[in-house]
């Protein structure tokens, strides 16, 4: 055997993975839920009789490291994640923050509330693992390898699902039918953008083009929304003239442009701007203040807390507030109303189309900590208005005992409203996935946003945090537009991997290598973006922009191309230096000594004709996509790796590491190089072997089935108490890898068993995707398993609590037919194998003093592998996790696969001596396959797997399977091996080992001993055992449960119901002209029925019994009674003449009632066969 | 029965090598049928003793109770006694519980980790209350200083292993850890048959390259004469090769390649249960075993109308 002896694997790699959900979170605790705090607007509370003002707010948030529940003085500690999982309770950190009071300007007193216990994100900076090394993670109960990144929420471990968002700070140009059912005169035309602040709340600012040319301004406040004229809004903003706004407006356009590359304005312009102008003037608002009042007249109903505001006042809020969040003063959003007058005005001409919103240049993504932080905000402020309410009506209430200058008193105002709900939400919105909001938060679902990270296998659990979800309300649409594979999404999303079926194309997963910006800078710093942006502006100054900010020249394209930084317009820049400026800026973006930071997207839109809106777009914000290609401009060769985003890639020339220029020639130089092609590829598609020689839905099969693979699932799962397990015995590793495989060190988590393989026509028990195992494999040891399924029995909060009755685990002293299961403790015996509707506790009810014991379902013997109890309290147990082990050895039924979406089920364990086998080696195959698997279904990587893994067992040695590998220039110059001798390695390396070079040998007949007349082709194929097995599904059932009303058996497995006899079923059998076997089916095994039918009226509904006279029945000696025969009678005919009994199916007895129910009435016309052919 | 062909024949038997775990003999004389049966009863048929019958009393190890006993019942046990055992099933002296000597054997297996260092719990374990069945030895009688024991489980500190296994006779039909062989094959001896005067024609170039057209080295250049020689007629394992070469050269029977339909060269690797040698013996015996019972049995003489003559020529008529 070789053992390796590297085996502790560079973690660095898998952490990548995961880091964008623990980094969101890490922010979120160090910095964001300050800023959230600050920028949370306290409250006024004015009582009227004492004419005093009170103003709440809070400040200065601290989120605490988990601790366990102080019951008593002597218990303190730190709660670690594993005790959440095993006494399923949540890991929490308490939330506390100040909450300030001030009267009438006072001096502000501070107190400090317990904000309830808020969840911690496992690895993230408050989580006891943080730091912690594999052997102090096996220490803590953990898996060596823990990532963290999710929540232990009710022992349940969940993950928040990253979301697809449309970029922030960026005016996207739409078409739209929706937006033209605004109201009368709008057409489908708009430029939208979703503005973000620094807390990270958005808000989606829509600039409609009208059908007379003008503009407005659309925004939601509270689910409504507001549409304003541009220029009342421009007016507004700034201290303006009309001069200067028409200047600004028609500065884009100019006559001898109109022409020429790139230029996007057209006459119209002018006209436009006049239109808005003259909007604004018949509205008779001439000032800045008069359009202000007018906002503010309109506004102020909708705004909360600003009843007493004047105005202009609420006008300013609402411009604060509402429009261009992401901005700080008015003339930045002045500037930014302009640029995107220009783009929606040439969105109208189509001088350039409108921006894609399905593609990912314009997404970025929602991360688990702004998740959270723009949900607590909203949880917060409902705390807050709840709180003034409260004490306004203490205030109205004129109560004697409240004192409004009271601290005390408004505390315990307060207290009615708990300030601890605030994390409880917190934590709700994590366990169910759905927010509770009115606003809506400006995202478009309420619900699944979080998930549950099943470890079935570590790449299932790993996927979950690489997947990103388009949105749940994408997923009912009848176009397909959505789901389409964009080149936009190259080196960023996987095109193989994503479900097929309902989410296809909508649940994608991140390749391995990209990356989601963050908060953090390189050396784990939170960013100062101020800072950032203001370096970049006066680099951008430097290089020859022209700044913007004292308003001096107005220029547009073609000419000059307007520069935005985040959605700040900064400046313009002429379109002869932009170039170099560029250039540039990806020098200083891969050198690291610079301000410029190395994720920094220089989203650089040339001029076209007709093409998207163009510009210098910059982009430093988190959230966004990126990831690492090399620049080969660059002159050092050891940092030249620079991080590309969506948006500036679509503009940039990357080419393959093939040492070719990908039919570029010279006309377009490449500029950027890709690192290795499988950088477009998930984690999970990159293990798949030699991927790059299959045919592509194989490989996106494979995806789905390697999450379904029941594999080594923990390394710590003696510690875990997961609903359901499954696990591996006897995992492998593949012979045949990929770079990937070691990368990632999956050989932590096997998935699989090397299983020699022959692919040939059998017995006839591989026939369609069948296939056969060796029975000898299977017994000794080929993918047995088993499945953990735990069971917890909390006996403190079932509903029984409120009778006060106290039950506690103890065997019952009368019934001694337990005591072989259950302990004296009413608890079973660890190893004790319990049969179904065995019992496996004992409850005892010391009210009631009855025991009660809980019996095993199912239909298949269990074993008790583990039983934990909760010792917190003293009291007698009551909190009990009993793990069962469900033994899983393949049978007959169970699905395996290859790693090349291959799947097929077990036919037979056929035995060993029946198998083919090898002359010289006499070796027998372990599995069988049928060769009618491989023509249409082009799996060439699954032939070449099993040629290479008999070379590589020969030898001694891994193989690597790493696809695309010929592509790839090496270092010295040389492309990898040429076409087509991939073959040609591995034959020789067999043939070295005196073995045929395409991988066949003879094969005798185990039955005949003879030859078997072709060569067969055997070799080690990494096989999976998938989790779907015939003991989860087998159904049998002869009599059983019926339904109520119309008596026929029930369906479901669960309820030992039938499998439904269809209607194609039916057609079949009618078609074979099985008359009886259908009458059987469908009639005596279903609801047989002997109704009495009168043969007068023809009614099945009006007869009935008639009750038997007590008659005095003469007796006559030594016989019995005569049994009076059943009288049936008509009610309607009101005799017993025509009574007949006819067999049916009782559903048409209740359709007949159904029916009489609906006063239509079924009458059967009775007669004899005999009399029928008369 | 009269004038009938008769298909009675003596196949010869000679042995080639013989070690303790692996015996490699020829057949002879014989048909396919009789070589396969003879394979499939060494692999299914012969019986051996292994454990199957595990109770365990303490178990703090990681692997679980089946995982263990499972094990355990892989461990090939010493059964040179196996063919006179009875088979539990069968066996009226006892109720199958382990304590009777004609069917089962007794083992104790008790290891407890009272250190640091990760002890391993291997067959060297295991205590067998029968001297003559014991866990194979596969020490090397070279380095007796090194135990190589089959390894179970590995005990942590604190960790304990506390069980009593029963063993029982039992075939490899009915579980995998009850066959003793590892590997048993056999091949056709193949006639090889080179046409010189074609083989004469060609260049030596062309004769290497078709000579190193088989994977295995059947033939040879003679460095003298260079011609082209049979060295291993043996390894030749029908793949061909070597006549697909010869046409696609364009030279078409080059050489002639035969399977002689009589005689078997069998590989037989035992699991150290049973020695190779051995192993063969109870093979033939069980075999013969098979036929007696076909014989003798009182159905196949009631049955024999039925059969008309070949009931009489299984009668040995």
């Amino acid at each position: 055997m070789v053992v390796k002896p590297n085996t502790t694997p560079d973690l660095e790699a898998l952490r990548e993975l995961f880091r964008h959900h623990i980094e969101s979170f890490d922010y979120m605790s160090d910095k964001g839920l300050e800023i959230l705090f600050q920028s949370i607007k306290g409250i006024h509370v004015h009582d009227s009789f004492t004419n005093k003002n009170l103003r709440i707010w809070v400040e200065n948030p601290k989120l605490h490291r988990p601790a366990k529940e102080l019951l008593s003085k002597t218990m303190h500690g730190d709660l670690l994640p594993y005790k959440c999982r095993q006494a399923k309770i949540s890991y929490t950190g308490s939330l506390k923050a100040d909450v300030y009071f001030q009267w009438d300007g006072g001096a502000p007193i501070a107190q400090e509330f317990d904000f309830g216990q808020f969840p911690i994100m496992l690895k993230s900076k408050l989580c006891h693992l943080r730091d912690a090394d594999p052997q102090k993670l096996v220490s803590k109960k953990e898996e060596s390898s823990e990532m963290g990144g999710y929540f232990i929420l009710n022992g349940l471990e969940r993950v928040v699902r990253l979301l697809i968002l449309p970029k922030r700070n960026y005016p996207m140009s739409m078409v739209r039918n929706s937006f033209s059912d605004r109201r009368e005169g709008y057409t489908d035309k708009a430029v939208v953008i979703r503005c973000e602040r620094k807390n990270q709340s958005s808000v989606t600012v829509k600039v409609y083009y009208l059908r007379n040319g003008s503009a407005r301004l659309g925004f939601w406040i509270q689910g409504r929304e507001y549409l304003l004229p541009a220029g009342v809004v421009l007016k507004a903003l700034v201290d303006t003239t009309d001069h200067e706004i028409y200047e600004s407006l028609t500065c884009c356009c100019s006559e001898k442009d109109e022409r020429e590359k790139g230029a996007v304005a057209t006459q119209l312009v002018g006209e436009r701007a006049k239109i808005i102008l003259d909007e604004v003037r018949n509205l008779s608002l001439f000032t800045r203040l008069q359009c202000l009042e007018h906002i503010g007249e309109h506004f102020q109903a909708a705004m909360d807390g600003l009843e007493n505001e004047s105005y202009s006042g609420v006008a300013n809020a609402v411009l604060e507030e509402y429009i261009f969040v992401h901005l700080d003063n008015n003339y930045e959003k002045f500037n930014l109303l302009i640029f995107m007058l220009h783009k929606l005005f040439s969105l109208v001409d189509q001088t350039s189309v409108p921006d894609n919103p399905d593609s990912l240049q314009n997404q970025e993504v929602l991360l688990p900590g702004h998740l959270i932080t723009i949900y607590l905000k909203e949880k917060l402020e409902d705390w807050l208005r709840r709180a003034k309410k409260l004490l306004q009506d203490e205030i109205n209430n004129k109560s004697k005992n409240f004192d409004f200058c009271n601290l005390a008193h408004v505390k315990k105002v307060l207290d009615k409203n708990p300030v601890k709900q605030v994390s409880s939400a917190v934590e709700n919105m994590l366990k169910t996935g759905r927010l509770v909001t009115k606003s809506g938060l400006d995202l478009q679902q309420r619900a699944g946003f979080t998930v549950q990270a099943e470890r079935l296998n570590f790449l299932r659990f790993l996927s979950h945090f690489r997947a990103v979800h388009r949105g749940a309300s994408f997923a009912g649409l009848r176009t397909t537009t959505v789901r389409k594979l964009l080149p936009e999404s190259w080196g960023f999303l996987c095109p193989v991997h994503t479900p097929d079926g309902e989410p296809c194309g909508l649940l994608n997963h991140m390749t391995s290598n990209c990356r989601v910006t963050s908060y953090f800078g390189s050396e784990g710093d939170v960013r100062d973006f101020k800072k950032i942006r203001r370096d970049i502006r006066s680099f951008l100054i430097g290089a020859g922009m022209m700044s913007l900010q004292p308003m001096l020249v107005k220029v547009g394209p073609p000419k000059f191309l307007s520069v935005l930084i985040d959605g700040h317009v900064v400046g313009s820049i002429a379109s002869s230096l932009v170039e170099n400026v560029v250039a540039n800026l990806r020098k200083l973006k891969v050198s690291a000594d610079t301000m410029i930071p190395d994720d920094l997207e220089v989203g650089y839109v040339p001029l076209s004709l007709g093409g998207a809106y163009p510009g210098l777009y910059l982009f430093t914000s988190p959230a966004r996509f990126v990831r690492p290609v090399r620049n080969i401009l660059s002159p050092e060769k050891s940092q030249n790796i620079e991080l590309v985003g969506p948006f500036e890639q679509v503009f940039m020339e990357i080419r393959c590491p093939d040492g070719k220029d990908g039919g570029r020639q010279n006309a377009f130089p490449a500029t950027h190089e890709e690192i290795h092609p499988t950088g477009m590829l998930s984690v999970v598609a990159n293990l798949t072997p030699w991927s790059d020689h299959n045919q592509s839905p194989r490989n996106m099969y494979q995806c789905q089935m390697a999450k379904q693979t029941m594999a080594f699932s923990s390394q710590a799962i003696h510690f875990r108490a997961d609903q359901k397990l499954y696990h591996l015995q006897t995992p492998q590793t593949p012979i045949v890898r990929t770079s990937t495989y070691t990368r990632y060190g999956i050989d932590e988590y096997p998935t699989g068993t090397n299983a020699i393989v022959a692919v040939l026509a059998y017995t006839g028990y591989d026939m369609e995707d069948a296939m056969i195992l060796n029975k000898s494999s299977v017994e000794r040891g080929l993918c047995h398993g088993q499945i953990y399924q735990t069971e917890t029995l909390d006996l403190s909060d079932q509903s029984s609590r409120s009778e006060r009755s106290q039950r506690m685990f103890r065997r019952s002293n009368v019934d001694k037919s337990m005591h072989s299961l259950i302990d004296s403790d009413g608890l079973p015996y660890v190893g004790q194998m319990i049969r179904p509707n065995e019992p496996y506790c004992c409850i005892y009810d010391e009210v009631t003093s009855s025991t009660k014991t809980n019996k095993r379902k199912g239909s298949e013997p269990v074993i008790v592998d583990y039983v934990a109890v909760d010792v917190k309290n003293k009291k007698p147990l009551q909190k009990v996790n009993i793990r069962f082990r469900h033994p899983r050895n393949p049978v007959i039924g169970d699905k395996f696969s290859s790693r090349h979406g291959q799947k097929g089920v077990c036919s037979q364990l056929w035995p060993d001596i029946d198998m083919p086998f090898s002359g010289v080696t006499g070796m027998r195959p372990d599995l069988i396959i049928n060769p009618h698997a491989f023509p249409s279904r082009m799996t060439i990587a699954m032939l070449l797997e099993s040629v290479a893994a008999k070379g590589g067992s020969l030898k001694g040695k891994f193989l690597d399977a790493t696809p695309f590998s010929s592509s790839v220039k090496k270092e010295d110059g040389e492309t990898g091996p040429k076409p087509g001798s991939l073959v040609d390695e591995l034959g020789e390396m067999l043939k070295e080992k005196g073995f045929n070079y395409h991988g066949l040998e003879v094969l005798y007949s185990g039955v005949y001993g003879t030859e078997l007349t072709c060569e067969i082709f055997i070799g080690p194929v990494y096989y999976q055992r998938l989790r779907h097995m015939v003991s989860d599904k087998f159904q049998v059932r002869s009599t059983g449960t019926v339904d109520q009303v119309t008596r026929q058996p029930i369906k479901g497995r669960k309820f030992g119901g039938g499998i439904r006899f269809g209607e194609m079923e039916r057609d079949s059998l009618l078609a074979h002209g099985a008359a009886y076997l259908l009458h059987d089916r469908l009639h005596t095994c279903s609801d047989y029925h002997i109704a009495d039918v009168c043969s007068l009226c023809g009614s099945i509904l009006t007869t009935s019994f008639l009750q038997q006279q007590k008659r005095a029945v003469r007796e006559i000696g030594g016989l019995p009674p005569a049994r009076a025969p059943k009288k049936v009678t008509c009610h309607a005919c009101q005799t017993s003449k025509g009574m007949e009994t006819v067999a049916m199916p009782y559903v048409f007895r209740y359709l007949a009632a159904e029916l009489a129910a609906m006063n239509i009435k079924m009458t059967l016309q009775i007669s004899n066969s005999a009399e029928l052919s008369n | 029965m009269d004038g009938g062909v008769t298909y009675q024949r003596f196949p010869k038997l000679k042995i080639r090598e013989m070690r303790d775990d692996v015996v490699k003999f020829e057949l002879r004389e014989t048909d396919a049928s009789m070589a396969n049966a003879l394979r499939r009863v060494m692999i299914a048929e012969v019986p051996t003793v292994a454990i199957d019958l595990v109770e365990i009393e303490v178990n703090s190890t990681v692997l679980n109770d089946e995982f263990i006993a499972h094990r355990l019942g892989l461990i090939p046990l010493t059964s040179d006694r196996a063919m006179s055992m009875r088979f539990s099933r069968d066996c009226d002296a006892c109720d199958g519980d382990g304590q009777c000597e004609f069917c089962s054997v007794e083992f104790h297996l008790r290891a407890k980790c009272l250190t640091d260092q990760t002890l391993d719990v291997t067959s060297k374990d295991l205590y067998s209350s029968d001297h003559t069945v014991v866990p194979v030895d596969f020490s090397d009688p070279n380095e007796p200083g090194e135990q190589r024991g089959i390894i179970i489980v590995k005990l942590r500190r604190g960790q304990e292993l506390r069980l009593r296994a029963i063993a029982r006779k039992g075939i490899g039909k009915d579980h995998a850890k009850w066959s003793p062989a590892a590997t048993v094959t056999f091949m056709y001896e193949p006639m090889i048959r080179i046409n010189e005067d074609l083989m004469e024609n060609l260049s030596l170039e062309d004769k290497r390259s078709w000579v190193e057209s088989s994977p295995t080295k059947v033939f040879d250049i003679d460095p003298v004469t260079q011609q082209v020689v049979v060295v291993d007629p043996e390894a030749y394992t029908y793949d061909d090769e070597v006549i697909k070469k010869a046409e696609a050269m364009g030279k078409p029977g080059l050489v002639e390649i035969e399977a002689k339909e009589d005689s078997f060269i069998f590989t037989v690797e035992s699991t150290g249960a049973v020695k190779a040698s051995q192993l063969v013996l109870n093979a033939i015996e069980i075999l013969k075993q098979k036929l007696d019972a076909v014989r003798l049995s009182d159905d196949t003489v009631e049955a024999d109308d039925q059969f008309g003559e070949l009931g009489a020529h299984m009668r040995g008529g």
